[in-house]
């Protein structure tokens, strides 16, 4: 009976020291069959093309369960998407679109629209953010796709020179998002694939720095990414890259103080020369099928993708679109989405664009409707006053709705090769070389002849005519806000617009306001970074 | 034959008289049993009984709630007067702490307990609402939805972003904060009148035990067990919800006048023709009148002889005041208390079963308040089932739905199942006979099934295309929590001379899985199905604690407990948490020996270090990828591919610990007739684990979990409970507690402020603040400017930065939601057998951001898009137009100081029921009874202090019956 209880005893506190080696249960790893170690995710050769599709995912999608999931935080999911956000600073900034519900965003939107912006605005915040994730994306995916690691792996033969094309895109988006950066806020954390992972705090590139990068960057992959419209849709290629290239020269004395309008020419002329036609139609670009039909085969350079059943995102078209459709219209049908009630009209000026005389009313790509609606807007929050436009719809070329009556198919032109040729027209009226007059007069004219509209001659392209055509032929498609500032009529009492600087005539904005105040999270949270002059 | 039983039974009569041994009182009522026989019978008004046919074997037993139980063999005696002696209850009372007990005496640490019989009365449906208002510095918010949880802080908790609930422990189990999909809360399924005790340990010397989860306070639940006596229990209870308060709408007749007045005025986009000829009152189409019912009884007694066991059953159904909205919930609790070997193992089996089933009604209180009084609930020419709603033949018009019809049409249910228990043997060595070992074995596993159906004939269904019939939506979910628990430790306990010795030491494992299901809208054919299994979160401790105890005046208690997570890195993941606590009787010392003046002084004095680690992320150390969903996928070429995505890692995350310093001095005047204990405490953490921004570009977010910051949260608690009268037919206690509060932000990393707190009014729009020097959530708002009048100029707010731009920037802090001062106040009274009893509660210093108004109450709300909206009447006060232009005004941040009374019971006991020793009570009594306060929205009770419509606490007229046999 004795020897009996001993064992019991024994039992006992063998129990006991059974269950301390089970401290190993400590070390969880993912369940779940979305989720993986990120070495078990890789594991597979084509984790490498889903990787390169999140670099590019990063521009529409907002996270990784749906439109209301976000990876980011201290903005609403849906209104963080990459092209939104920069579609709010660069357009709704600016004299062409309003948005009427101004409290969003805690009233950020307001402060956008209305430039009175501060740095706690959480659209600054969320731009921000969002252009540094593309940043961190890319530096995940080059380092995981270094050709050590492939080794490693053994993916070195099966992917062969598809690798080669993905790392080069990958860095070009993040020169796009560095380029974004330095347009709108002038600085930049800069962080690289060399840098480590956690809560590196990366150094300040101002615009010098951050210009010389872009540049050299882009340069540098040229050789790595595929040539004009070879690559798959929605990929970037050789052009994507001359594009940007063509932009930061174009916008260099603002950027550096010095002006590149030579080689903006030279890298247009690539683009130009690459094969690209215009649509026969302007509307063919703003469609829902404008990832497949002649646009998008022959004018679009660079999209991001909407879909309303694989890619689903509150992103820039999804707004553009439902907020298109009027308070008292009744076009949702027409437009393709159910809309909401009237969320976005446009501004007298941008209007007068139209309807001042310098086009004729039937200009195709006049897309407003002014029935039964006043110019003027007094109260922002009056959704029946203000005209509205219908340039972008979730509807096909021939006539089909898209997918679904809120996410919208239709894809956000990035780039596209009418911009590309008045970007070739201005930096010849700016004095670059490599350009003609004549060539860039007949360049515009391509355009006036596809929207059926006035032709042009060498007397009327001057810099006046060149921001103007810019905004009737790529209104709110997100250069607004840069091309004022180019253009010296964005800060300052030379060109006024309704709520410009918050009163509804218009008032002058002070110099500072050319770059946006760095956003106060972004900027505590990083030490090395400054406040911008001003804020 | 027949003589036999006259021979060997003498039978005999006996009588006596029983009385008190204070005051030498008679005492009526007292229960006078044959013990192991359900004969017997009770004393009368004079304290006097008699009892027939008594063998001269039998055990008399002898008692009366509040009074020692007293056991007497009958013998020769034909009279037996006994005097019973009070219980010291408060003062020897068991309270139930971490791995082990103590008693109210010899506590060393800030325990509170409140017991069966102190429980609060009323309208009881989950646990929590048991102990509200009871316990100074345990503060408990009810949800007014049928079942809802309540948010429960102790001491205004002591984390910024990781939870700030306490620790639940049922039955040594501790329960996972997680709710299963289609529950409302994690102690919904446990019915209430299974409860024995709460213990609520508040001071980290008493919670440190519990190591890593006990920052927050520990909540230990134990269920009621099974006696040797039969016992029969049941209780009878029904209700009638009622609607205690509505937001001030215009009404039909005053919204046409109101539509009539602003066209006039001016305003635009609103017309005459818009208005209906209905008068729709919406607040009281939306909720319902219903009747409640709670019923339960259970069965105590020794089964097989000696074997003590408990089983109840109970059953409530609990319609919500929204239409449609239902809790039901079914529970079946089985305890069993076996011992073994001469008693040398205990075995303490609990297992508890119950199913919930839940209807949930959308939040339509928003649609209420705006939808045009002057329109019908139904439309018999309407396409959408009957129901009035906007629309142009068939296709929605951009305007508010029914909110009726969102109701009617959705039916959203849900079921339950949960079984939870443990069952504990606690073993005494034979060899060494002070030593214990205990194991305890627990387990916790809820499975939720539920579908939630909306009608084809409802405009908020699933339609693939605009211009094409609505469709409905279906969509069903499954959804499974899992918990278990291993501890096992030895406790030797030893008394020598003037010393007694008690080591406890052991290790425990608990481990938490979870998997939800969800089929997606299975009327849209792009939609899928997904599987979401949780990461299992993992902990391990162990811990040891020492009791001394010199001469039983000086108490020391010595803890430790070393806890393993596996939400951190190997190198972060284990915590050291010691704790110590001090205590001295001083009313055990000679020049207090013999005082009755002052019958208990003890001083208490504690410090102790606690950790936290419950926070969503759950391996943020590790380097990962999501994958992208079906609707989360990008396109290249005609090719959807799915994204994946590194997710944000931070290696260095550790533990969050507080160090608390408590003080308390616990007295007793009178022979303990008055008691009491005021405490101070300090509770200071560091290394907050919060969602806080990151340094751009570095990580795969802008923000995660990192340990940043500094904490404080400091305050006062007195408690005071007094019998101020105690007579054989009267008698009064009563309860009253205090809680002066302060928290602080001390630190945030960086500097940086954090803006949180959501609000309603446009997306993505805040209106709380993180900032170091104030306290947490405190308001961030645009500082109102006001016209000689003393009326709010719409839109002008203080330049508080100076800089001449009217903009964010502006912001300032003012105020905060969390109270200053919270105050309970319990009344009971009997007299006779009549029993009346009240709850108080008050919260002073807590402010609300009232958005109901805020989003609401402006004159441009008028224009619901195509249709006309209503407001609320404050409107007429601030005469605001532009919702956009007032919404972040300090002017919607009110006072919220109240008054509550929540339950006003009285009743009537009969005794001697049908048989001796049964009774009943019966009960009458309001829930819910008043609100005093100056809030000007619906409740000023709102957990967050955010008011964007709640769901209604109702107002409930109870009667039921308590019968014992």
């Amino acid at each position: 009976m004795k020897t009996k209880n001993i064992y019991k005893f024994y039992f006992f506190f063998g129990l006991l020291f059974i269950l301390s080696a089970c401290t190993d249960d400590l070390n969880v790893t993912p369940k779940d069959d979305d989720e993986f170690l990120s070495e078990a995710f890789y594991a597979k050769p084509t984790a490498y093309k889903q990787a390169l599709a999140g670099i590019y995912g990063n521009l529409s999608l907002t996270g990784t369960t749906g439109s209301g999931s976000s990876n980011l935080q201290g903005i609403d999911a849906g209104t963080s998407q990459y092209v939104r956000t920069l579609w709010y600073l660069q357009d709704l900034a600016a004299d062409e679109p309003i948005w009427s519900y101004e409290n969003d965003e805690g009233g950020a939107v307001r402060e956008i629209q209305r430039n009175t912006w501060g740095p706690s605005n959480t659209i600054l915040l969320g731009f921000f953010s969002r252009a540094m994730f593309s940043v961190a994306l890319t530096n995940d995916f080059l380092r995981q796709s270094s050709p050590e690691a492939l080794e490693a792996r053994g993916h070195t033969d099966v992917l062969g020179n598809d690798i080669k094309a993905y790392r080069a895109e990958a860095r070009l988006l993040r020169a796009l998002a560095y380029y974004n950066l330095m347009d709108l806020f002038g600085k930049a954390a800069f962080v690289t694939e060399n840098d480590p992972v956690g809560t590196f705090q990366g150094p300040q590139y101002d615009r010098a720095q951050l210009f010389q990068f872009i540049e050299s960057e882009l340069i540098a992959i040229e050789g790595d990414l595929v040539a004009p419209r070879q690559n798959e849709y929605a990929r970037a290629d050789k052009a994507v890259a001359w594009t940007i290239l063509a932009k930061i020269y174009l916008n260099a004395k603002v950027y550096i103080g010095v002006d590149k309008n030579t080689e903006c020419i030279t890298y247009s002329k690539k683009v130009i020369q690459s094969g690209y036609q215009l649509a026969s139609n302007y509307s063919l670009n703003f469609l829902a099928d404008n990832d497949s039909n002649e646009a998008g085969r022959n004018e679009i350079i660079f999209a991001t993708v909407s879909d309303g059943v694989v890619t689903q995102n509150y992103g820039a078209t999804t707004v553009i679109i439902n907020g298109e459709v009027g308070s008292k219209e009744g076009n949702a049908a027409a437009l393709g989405a159910q809309g909401w009630g009237g969320a976005l009209r446009v501004r007298k000026q941008f209007a007068n664009k139209f309807l001042g005389g310098a086009v004729p009313l039937t200009d195709k790509r006049n897309t407003l409707i002014t029935s039964g609606r006043t110019a003027d807007i007094v109260d922002v929050g009056d959704r029946d006053s203000g005209f509205i436009i219908t340039k972008f719809k979730n509807v096909t070329s021939t006539g089909v709705p898209g997918s679904d009556p809120t996410f919208v198919d239709t894809d956000f032109p990035m780039f596209r090769l009418a911009d590309v040729y008045l970007m070739f027209a201005e930096a010849v009226v700016r004095g670059g070389t490599g350009g003609t007059t004549g060539e860039a007069v007949a360049y515009v004219n391509l355009l006036r002849t596809r929207a059926s509209s006035t032709l042009i001659t060498s007397s009327n392209l001057n810099l006046d005519f060149l921001i103007d055509e810019r905004s009737r032929e790529l209104y709110w498609e997100g250069h607004r806000r840069q091309d004022l500032i180019r253009f010296g009529k964005f800060t300052g009492s030379t060109y006024n617009w309704a709520f410009k600087g918050g009163s509804p005539g218009g008032i002058a904005l002070p110099g500072h306001f050319n770059v946006y105040p760095m956003p106060a999270n972004n900027l505590a949270a990083n030490p090395n970074l400054t406040q911008n002059p001003g804020y | 034959m027949l003589l036999l039983p006259l021979v060997m039974f003498a039978q005999q009569t006996v009588k006596g008289k029983v009385t008190e041994a204070a005051g030498g009182t008679a005492l009526p009522g007292v229960g006078v049993i044959i013990k192991g026989t359900t004969i017997g019978a009770a004393t009368d008004f004079d304290g006097n009984y008699i009892l027939e046919k008594v063998k001269p074997t039998d055990v008399l037993v002898f008692s009366y709630v509040g009074f020692n139980t007293q056991s007497v063999t009958v013998g020769n005696n034909t009279t037996i007067n006994i005097i019973l002696t009070e219980s010291a209850e408060s003062l020897d009372e068991v309270v139930i702490i971490g791995y082990g007990t103590t008693t109210v005496k010899d506590a060393t640490g800030s325990v509170a307990a409140v017991t069966a019989k102190d429980f609060n009365k009323g309208n009881i449906v989950t646990p929590a609402s048991l102990i509200q208002g009871r316990v100074a510095g345990v503060d408990i918010v009810s949800d007014g939805a049928p079942g809802g949880g309540s948010t429960i802080r102790i001491r205004g908790g002591s984390s910024l972003g990781a939870s700030n609930d306490p620790l639940i422990v049922i039955d040594g189990l501790p329960i996972s904060n997680s709710t299963v999909g289609g529950s409302t809360s994690v102690l919904s399924s446990i019915n209430p009148n299974d409860i024995e005790s709460f213990s609520i340990l508040k001071d980290a010397s008493a919670t440190a035990i519990y190591g890593s989860r006990a920052s927050n306070g520990v909540i230990i639940i134990t269920t009621k067990k099974g006696k040797q006596d039969f016992q029969v229990d049941v209780n009878i209870k029904t209700g009638y919800q009622t609607l205690a308060d509505k937001i001030d709408l215009f009404s039909a007749a005053e919204f046409r006048d109101l539509i009539a007045r602003r066209i006039e005025e001016g305003q635009t986009g609103i017309s005459l023709a818009q208005l209906g000829n209905a008068n729709t009152d919406w607040q009281d189409e939306i909720y319902q009148e219903s009747f409640t019912s709670d019923n339960s009884i259970s069965l105590s007694g020794a089964v097989l002889e000696n074997l003590p066991a408990r089983l109840s059953i109970g059953n409530t159904q609990q319609p919500g005041l929204r239409k449609t909205s239902k809790f039901e919930r079914t529970s079946i609790a089985l305890n069993l208390n076996p011992k073994f070997f001469k008693d040398a193992l205990k075995v303490n089996f609990n297992v508890n079963a119950s199913a919930e089933k839940n209807r949930f009604a959308d939040g339509v209180e928003g649609t209420a308040l705006l939808f045009d009084p002057t329109q019908p609930v139904y439309d018999p020419t309407s396409p959408f089932g009957g129901f009035f709603e906007y629309h142009t033949n068939g296709e929605p018009n951009n305007a508010p739905r029914n909110p009726v019809a969102s109701l009617m049409q959705r039916k959203n249910t849900s079921v339950v199942e949960r079984l939870f228990g443990n069952v504990e043997f606690d073993y005494k060595l034979f060899f060494l006979p002070e030593l214990r070992a205990v194991v305890n074995l627990g387990y916790d596993r809820s499975q939720g099934d539920g579908s939630n159906t909306l009608s084809d004939q409802s405009i908020n269904g699933y339609r693939p295309k605009i211009n094409t019939p609505f469709l409905g939506s279906y969509s069903e979910y499954t959804s499974e929590r899992k918990n278990s628990l291993l501890d096992s430790y030895l406790a030797y306990n030893k008394k020598f001379e003037n010393v007694n010795i008690e080591v406890t030491g052991g290790y425990s494992y608990q481990k938490f899985e979870g998997e939800d299901f969800n089929t997606g809208n299975t009327i849209d054919p792009d939609a899928e199905s997904d599987v979401n299994t949780h990461p299992d979160v993992v902990l391990i401790g162990f811990f040891g604690r020492t009791n001394l105890s010199f001469m039983d005046k000086y108490l020391l208690t010595l803890s430790y407990r070393r806890d393993g997570t596996s939400r951190f890195s190997e190198a972060n993941r284990w915590g050291n948490f010691p704790a110590a606590a001090l205590a001295w009787k001083i009313n055990e010392e000679e020049f207090l020996k013999d005082s009755n003046t002052l019958s208990t002084l003890k001083l208490r004095l504690g410090w102790g270090i606690t950790g936290q680690q419950d926070i969503p992320a759950s391996y943020a150390y590790l380097g990962r990828h999501l994958t992208g969903d079906a609707v989360s996928q990008y396109i290249f070429g005609e090719t959807a591919i799915v994204v994946g995505i590194p997710q944000s890692r931070f290696e260095a995350i550790k533990w969050e610990e507080t160090t608390t310093y408590n003080a308390g001095l616990d007295f007793g005047f009178a022979n303990d007739r008055i008691t009491g204990s005021a405490e101070v405490y300090l509770k200071e953490s560091k290394d907050l684990l919060a969602n806080v921004a990151v340094a751009d570009g570095s990580n795969f977010s802008n923000a995660g979990w990192q340990n940043i910051g500094k904490f404080t949260s400091k305050g006062v608690e007195f408690s005071l409970g007094a019998d101020i009268v105690k007579t054989a037919d009267v008698n009064w206690n009563m309860n009253y507690n205090i809680n002066v509060n302060e928290t602080e932000i001390d630190e945030l990393a960086l500097g940086q402020d954090l803006e949180v707190g959501g609000i309603a009014g446009g997306t993505g729009s805040r209106i709380q603040v993180h900032r170091e020097g104030f306290a947490p959530y405190s308001y961030f708002v645009f500082k109102q400017l006001y016209d000689t009048a003393g009326n709010p100029i719409e839109g002008a707010y203080a330049d508080i930065n100076q800089d001449g731009i009217s903009n964010l920037s502006d912001r300032y802090i003012y105020k905060k939601p969390n109270a200053d001062i919270t105050m309970g106040f319990q009344s009971a009274i009997d007299y006779r057998n009549f029993d009346l009893s009240f709850n108080l509660r008050a919260s002073i210093g807590n402010y609300m951001y009232n958005n109901v108004n805020s989003d609401r109450a402006q004159y441009n709300d008028l224009q619901a898009t195509t249709a006309l909206g209503n407001a609320p009447t404050s409107v007429l006060e601030s005469n605001f137009v532009e919702t956009s232009n007032v919404l972040i005004s300090d002017y919607f941040i009110e006072n919220a100081s109240f008054l509550k009374m929540d339950n006003l019971t009285f009743g009537y006991t009969f005794n001697k029921f049908q048989k001796d020793l049964s009774s009943i009570h019966v009960f009458g009594g309001v829930q819910n009874v008043f609100t005093i306060t100056n809030y000007s929205g619906l409740d000023p009770e709102i957990y967050g202090g955010i008011d964007n419509t709640i769901y209604p606490r109702a107002r409930t007229f109870l009667m039921g019956a308590n019968i014992k046999f």
